[in-house]
């Protein structure tokens, strides 16, 4: 029905007229939205040098006061902690797998939607203030590392990253519709091969990993496997079998009952007692990853839960209509509208769980903010009250990611038509 | 389009999870990441010799076994102690508990790196050791009645004695904690360190006022801005914090620490209640760094004292194993030959990390010989 929407966000409607803007002049807003009452007009004169105070210092401390030597000498320790320094080709060649396949999906996704704007008779065409926006988190990040990198390696390995990124892109972008089925292995393969190329052939162990690269892989891994498993289990909550229902609700219940740390440490401390004998322990990280997913799918079971109950019986009962089988009715009727509903509040669930990372210090991984935390018990940076400097940097790297996962949803709320019908 | 969209993200996951089990096999069953070639030697050379020595009983499930047969020793540290274990710019542990974790580890596996550094919060320090998630706890821990009894844990030989201490500016002309009434004292919260401070000032009936913080380095900033009289500390801290003042507030003579001493904190390695031949491999390895430095074996001269006759000396030459003696501690015969070659003797490893040479420049005091005024005796070695 509304197909055409799907699309909105690349079809740009004509601007509205503007309110007729030469009686405007900036004097008239600032009357107009500081200066209009008596008590605006108080406020304006007391927070405006307030703020403008605050940003001051900020920008005094980031711009001059700042000794930002720790992050520079530390760089490569807030990227991998203490992963061995021979073996740093092993993440290089991970991020440029990765950068090739994000690159390649891009394109092809790229692609895609120009040809199925195409065939509704609509000419696509993305400006680049909307690729400059949409890059704009990413590019920040980038800004900021280039910015305390000391050598030159490090800026090549960057700058051919993003080469193969933009090469995946041009290539995706090639591919013909019939081929890229393909694609979809492809980007998987490449998931699967950047993990690969770091642990495995003499690798380095998991838990020997550290710093932003943990944070992403356990944000990664957290979120990539909650999702279906929440999935799973909201269905399971609303199933006609009791028992299915019963265990759905009690690992609901259970698991949203109890704080994070206790269940870290349970994992941590408790789990290998309750494995069978004989039963490999699974390393130190991969415990965490687990617990960090029992713990998110139960939040995003019930998010997916409220996107279920919001979808009418009319969807159901019209699929039955259909003849469509239920497990066909819940994949193309039911699901895709539910999951839609609830972006917001997913992608609210997967940020929180992004940040709640950095709890895994307490079961002696040493994730970004850990890392942060002791470089400055360094003897060269000892006692010398540097933890604002670190603290930032890894809150930027924090706001950076946080802001990305916002954006993006955003966009594929748009994309979906989310809130307009 | 649509719908294949939408696929992507539900067909990655299962496939991911497959991932995560193979993975989480392959780290419980190896430990990949070391040098292959040692660990290869190690686990052969481990079992090999529990034979030759058949007459012991040596346990299989043990943890001296299991640290053999994995290659690698499971040591529990802090990475946040100046000068005890802290992670330099290039991504390695260093400080003194990080040198005992390969002193013991030398003894053990006869490589001073086959190490995995495990840093522990203070809560989860003693936990960790008790679910065996590591093999020793060197982690600037005090040897208390408590932690022995109740915690279930063993202390083997203190490495490091420390004690608490009081910090005041030397403008302010305190001699003695006798001096500092109606002062007012910081110290952190939680800790056994403010229960002392209250012990000791009532000992002099001298009035005081508390105030604590969350962390060191809010304490500092409290005590540059004049907020506190005293600052109050394990003395090895305040040595720290004193090394690093700032030159404009006047550098490292603006302040001094008192002589008097406000509590006992004997740091000591810790390992799990019930396994007594670990214990004294563990304690043993800590005894023969001190013992080195008795005979005056360091890394630099330990392969000339190889060579000694052991008809001349023969304590050294069944330290250094030459004659094969075997007390049946469940370490080679040689074992003390590797702590040294890999890592040194107690003074070289103070020396390198606390000493006074170094960012916290502690005076040995009560860490030295026994034969020069310190509280260091190794036990016989025969």
């Amino acid at each position: 029905m509304s197909e055409i929407k799907v699309h909105s966000s690349e079809y740009r409607p004509p601007p509205p007229d503007r309110p007729p803007s030469g009686t405007r002049s900036p004097g008239v807003w600032v009357r107009q939205n500081l200066f209009n009452t008596w008590y605006n007009s108080l406020f304006t004169l007391i927070l405006v040098p307030a703020i403008g105070y605050v940003v001051y210092r900020a920008i005094r401390f980031v711009l001059v006061t700042a000794r930002w030597e720790i992050v520079e000498v530390n760089l490569t320790n807030l990227m991998v902690g203490t992963f061995p320094r021979s073996e740093l080709w092993r993440p290089w060649a991970a991020v440029a797998i990765l950068a090739l396949v994000i690159g390649l999906g891009l394109g092809v996704t790229a692609r895609a939607n120009v040809e199925a704007a195409r065939i509704r008779g609509i000419e696509l065409t993305t400006s680049w203030q909307q690729n400059a926006r949409r890059a704009a988190p990413a590019l920040l990040l980038v800004a900021a590392l280039v910015t305390f990198v000391r050598t030159a390696t490090p800026l090549i390995l960057l700058a051919a990253t993003v080469v193969l990124a933009v090469a995946g892109y041009l290539v995706g972008r090639r591919i013909p519709p019939h081929r890229r089925r393909w694609m979809h292995l492809a980007v998987i393969t490449g998931l699967l091969g950047s993990y690969v190329v770091v642990t495995q052939f003499d690798g380095v162990s998991l838990d020997r990993w550290g710093g932003l690269m943990l944070t992403v892989f356990l944000a990664i891994g957290g979120i990539a496997m909650a999702f279906p498993v929440g999935v799973l289990i909201a269905l399971g909550r609303r199933s006609t079998l009791p028992a299915i229902r019963l265990v759905s609700v009690v690992y609901i219940e259970l698991i949203r009952g109890m704080p994070l740390i206790a269940l870290l440490f349970m994992g941590w401390l408790i789990l290998p007692f309750m494995l069978p004998v004989g039963f490999p322990t699974p390393g130190r990280t991969w415990r965490v990853v687990i617990i960090l997913l029992l713990f998110t799918a139960a939040y995003v079971a019930e998010i997916v839960r409220g996107g279920l109950q919001s979808i009418p019986r009319g969807q159901y009962e019209a699929a039955q209509a259909l003849g469509l089988p239920p497990w066909k009715t819940m994949r193309l009727i039911i699901l895709p509208q539910a999951l839609r509903n609830v972006i917001p509040a997913m992608v609210g669930q997967f940020i929180s769980l992004f940040k709640d990372t950095s709890l895994v210090l307490i079961v002696g991984l040493t994730d970004l903010l850990a890392v942060a935390r002791r470089v400055t018990q360094q003897p060269e940076f000892l006692g010398q009250g540097l933890h604002a400097e670190t603290l930032l940097f890894v809150s930027f790297i924090y706001w950076v990611g946080s802001y990305w996962m916002s954006r993006e949803s955003q966009r594929l709320e748009t994309r979906l038509g989310l809130g307009e019908r | 389009m649509r719908r294949r969209t939408l696929l992507l993200p539900v067909l990655i996951p299962p496939i991911l999870m497959l991932a995560a089990c193979t993975g989480g096999d392959d780290g419980g069953a190896d430990d990949p990441g070391l040098p292959d070639d040692d660990l290869v030697e190690d686990i052969d050379a481990g079992p090999a010799d529990d034979d030759e020595n058949a007459t012991d009983e040596t346990p299989t499930d043990g943890t001296l076994a299991q640290v053999r047969s994995r290659g690698v020793l499971n040591c529990g540290i802090n990475g946040q102690v100046p000068g005890f274990g802290f992670v330099t710019p290039e991504g390695t542990y260093e400080g003194f508990d990080v040198e005992f974790c390969q002193v013991v580890a030398a003894a053990v596996l006869g490589d001073a790196d086959a190490v995995e550094y495990i840093e522990l919060t203070a809560e989860a320090r003693l936990t960790a050791l008790q679910a065996r998630e590591i093999d020793v706890l060197i982690r600037n821990t005090t040897w208390t009645a408590l932690r022995d009894g109740a915690e279930n844990v063993s202390f083997a030989t203190t490495t490091f004695y420390d004690g608490q201490g009081m910090m005041v500016r030397t403008d302010d002309g305190f001699s003695s904690i006798a001096d500092m009434q109606d002062t007012v004292v910081c110290t952190l919260s939680g800790t056994t360190t403010e229960l002392n401070l209250e012990s000791a000032f009532s000992a002099h009936g001298v009035d005081y006022e508390p105030l604590t913080f969350e962390d060191n380095d809010t304490l500092r900033e409290a005590f540059l801005t004049d907020r506190c009289d005293g600052w109050t500390s394990d003395k090895s801290q305040l040595a720290a914090f004193k090394a690093e003042w700032p030159t404009d507030e006047g550098g490292p003579d603006a302040l001094v620490v008192l002589d008097e001493t406000m509590s006992k904190e004997p740091l000591s390695p810790a390992t799990l209640d019930g396994d007594v031949e670990w214990f004294d491999t563990v304690n043993w390895a800590v005894i023969a760094t001190i013992q080195a430095w008795e005979f005056g074996i360091d890394s630099t001269n330990v392969d000339e004292f190889l060579a000694v006759d052991p008809e001349e000396n023969p304590d050294v030459a069944r330290f250094l194993g030459i004659d094969d003696f075997n007390p049946g501690l469940g370490l080679d015969a040689d074992f003390a030959v590797d702590i040294l070659q890999q890592v040194g003797n107690y003074q070289e490893i103070y020396e390198r990390t606390v000493g006074p040479d170094t960012a916290l420049g502690l005076e040995p005091e009560l860490n030295n010989l026994w034969t020069e005024g310190g509280l260091l005796y190794a036990p016989p070695y025969r």
